[in-house]
């Protein structure tokens, strides 16, 4: 393996082992796990089976993977940059891209490990503990499963993705850690608030309630959330019609994440050279 | 605009400027930090003198590519063309978590060097450790080096892979009288081998024991550029010192000639235009 790839492994690797040897990270999976399972047991949906249990869930579920995934994220691209480090690896020949998508790979293995492991611990104690049995594979509607937690927690892994990429992206904009923790802030709030704000805003404003499934859509959360209701509750379930547009609502999602990643890019790459242009045009005026 | 680039000077080929600035200006907020800088690195030790915020660090910033010139441009002749160019930044920048030796293995790795694996303990990461001294610090992380080693171990990933043109950024900057000797031994050496290094420093009197040529800067122009014998002889003065109160028209110790001075206020200049600035015929002239 040599060029592009064998940067690409050598970065991922890098950022993989810096994640394994920050304390932080291992606090988070815990912090995850008791607010997980603290959940379930209060809820008391967790005894039923894994459908209940999503239910118990997704509310938190839609805060604290986003929550998880700014933690892991907000200064992924920024260390480097703020240290002086990256202008060391640009010289060994890694351009942004490769850079900015072996971080974020890296980070993404993270984030399944950080999310998933206390989410498949609860799934786990469910499976052993739940009553009527939940051993069944569902295969048609109306029956619990393990699949449909572990449908639930792709979803909550591909929410995660979003919030990550571009709490990364905007990571890499940042001229200081104060303005990386309030851009990381602020992704989270407009991420949870900002898509169903704006989705009632436009429903009061006259936009028919037909269009509601499109719309969810393409917030991360609404994404998230519809893609639940409809298959993973709507699974169990019988439900009035899909909640969201299901394609354009895993479009979404990964649009997020490729959004946040080209933010990274940019910024790491030929923007750069935005405050060149600016002094070019400061000495044109000023001539 | 016809533009004459001053290099240093060609007795054979080996003194071509494997690179070389021409017409560099860059400015921050509009105030120009370099100006029309032009100047060759040949093979040897180059040392980049000046006070604080006379552009030593943006000079050699636009060399590696980290800082982008409003004008003019870099260019790269022979080996250097296709090479990458070593770099250690002003402030050294390793991740805390890791070791010496993982730290370098990493840039091994990026450019394929063979053996940057080898856990036996000979591989080129080993020899790289061993040729700035830190053979037996190599398993210390690096927020248990001290700051000389943090910069010996700086200057080991500079020099990964013998690049052709080597570029240190204050490599003795706060470093006690031992480590600076180290630092710019390892540099000499390197620099012995046929390798542009470029030196920024302060610490003008081991700059002068080991420097081949030198590049005084003053209030972001190249002051004057050459072998350092010709400096000396065409400033009338005995030493590095008097070469730097020639040029800048102060005393090098009320410039902050101290190692831990640093040059930090390179990237907010303070000063304005300075169309007075020392000009010297042959350097840079427009």
């Amino acid at each position: 393996m040599s060029g592009r790839p064998a940067a690409f492994a050598t970065v991922f690797r890098r950022e993989v082992v810096t994640v394994a040897r920050t304390p932080a990270y291992a606090l988070l999976v815990v912090g995850l796990l008791v607010a997980v399972g603290g959940l379930v047991a209060v809820g008391g949906g967790g005894a039923t089976g894994f459908v209940p249990a999503v239910v118990d869930l997704l509310l938190a579920t839609e805060v604290l993977v986003p929550l998880a995934a700014v933690v892991l994220g907000y200064r992924a691209l920024r260390s480097d940059r703020a240290s002086g480090e990256l202008a060391v690896i640009r010289t060994f020949g890694v351009g942004a891209v490769t850079y900015v998508t072996g971080v974020l790979a890296a980070r993404l293995l993270a984030l399944i490990v950080v999310v998933g492991l206390p989410y498949v611990l609860v799934g786990g104690y469910i499976w052993v503990t739940a009553s009527p049995d939940t051993g069944i594979y569902a295969t048609h509607t109306g029956v619990d499963s393990p699949l449909l937690f572990v449908r639930f927690l792709t979803f909550a892994v591909l929410l995660g993705a979003a919030y990550l990429a571009v709490a990364a992206g905007l990571s890499a904009l940042a001229g200081s850690r104060r303005s990386a923790v309030a851009l990381g802030g602020l992704v989270l709030a407009g991420g949870v608030l900002g898509g169903d704000l704006a989705v009632l805003r436009s429903l009061s404003t006259g936009t028919p309630a037909a269009a509601l499934p499109d719309l969810l859509a393409l917030s991360p959360n609404g994404a998230f959330r519809g893609l639940v209701f409809d298959h993973v509750i709507g699974v169990a379930f019988e439900g009035d019609g899909p909640t969201v547009n299901a394609g354009r609502a895993l479009l979404a999602l990964f649009g997020w994440t490729v959004a946040g990643a080209v933010i990274a890019v940019v910024a790491l790459g030929p923007g750069r050279f935005v405050t060149v242009a600016f002094e070019r045009m400061r000495r044109r005026v000023g001539a | 605009m016809t533009r004459r680039l001053e290099s240093m000077e060609r007795t054979a080929s080996t003194d071509d400027p494997l690179i070389e600035a021409d017409g560099i200006t860059r400015s921050y907020g509009g105030v120009a930090v370099l100006r029309d800088a032009s100047v060759g690195f040949t093979p040897g030790l180059t040392v980049v003198i000046g006070p604080n915020g006379s552009g030593k660090s943006t000079l050699l910033g636009t060399l590696v590519g980290q800082v982008p010139p409003v004008s003019g441009e870099v260019r790269r002749h022979g080996p250097a063309v296709d090479g990458r160019i070593g770099y250690l930044p002003q402030d050294v920048p390793f991740r805390d978590a890791f070791t010496a030796r993982e730290t370098l293995a990493f840039y091994a790795r990026l450019i394929g060097v063979e053996g940057a694996v080898d856990e036996g303990g000979d591989g080129a990461v080993d020899d790289a450790l061993a040729g700035v001294g830190l053979a037996d610090a190599g398993d210390r992380r690096v927020d248990a080096l001290s700051g000389g080693m943090r910069r010996l171990l700086g200057i080991a990933v500079a020099t990964l892979g013998d690049p052709p043109v080597v570029v240190l950024d204050e490599p003795t900057s706060g470093l006690d009288p031992g480590m600076r000797e180290r630092a710019f031994a390892a540099a000499g050496e390197r620099a012995g081998t046929g390798t542009a290094v470029v030196v920024s420093t302060h610490d003008l009197e081991l700059a002068e024991a080991y420097a081949d040529h030198v590049v005084a800067l003053h209030r972001g122009r190249v002051a004057d550029a050459g072998p350092i014998e010709r400096l000396l002889a065409n400033h009338g003065v005995d030493d590095l010192a008097g070469l730097y109160r020639s040029v800048v028209g102060a005393d090098p110790a009320g410039e902050g000639s101290s190692a831990a001075a640093g040059d930090d206020a390179e990237a907010k200049p303070t000063g304005g235009e300075d169309d007075a600035a020392v000009h010297v015929p042959g350097v840079s002239d427009r």
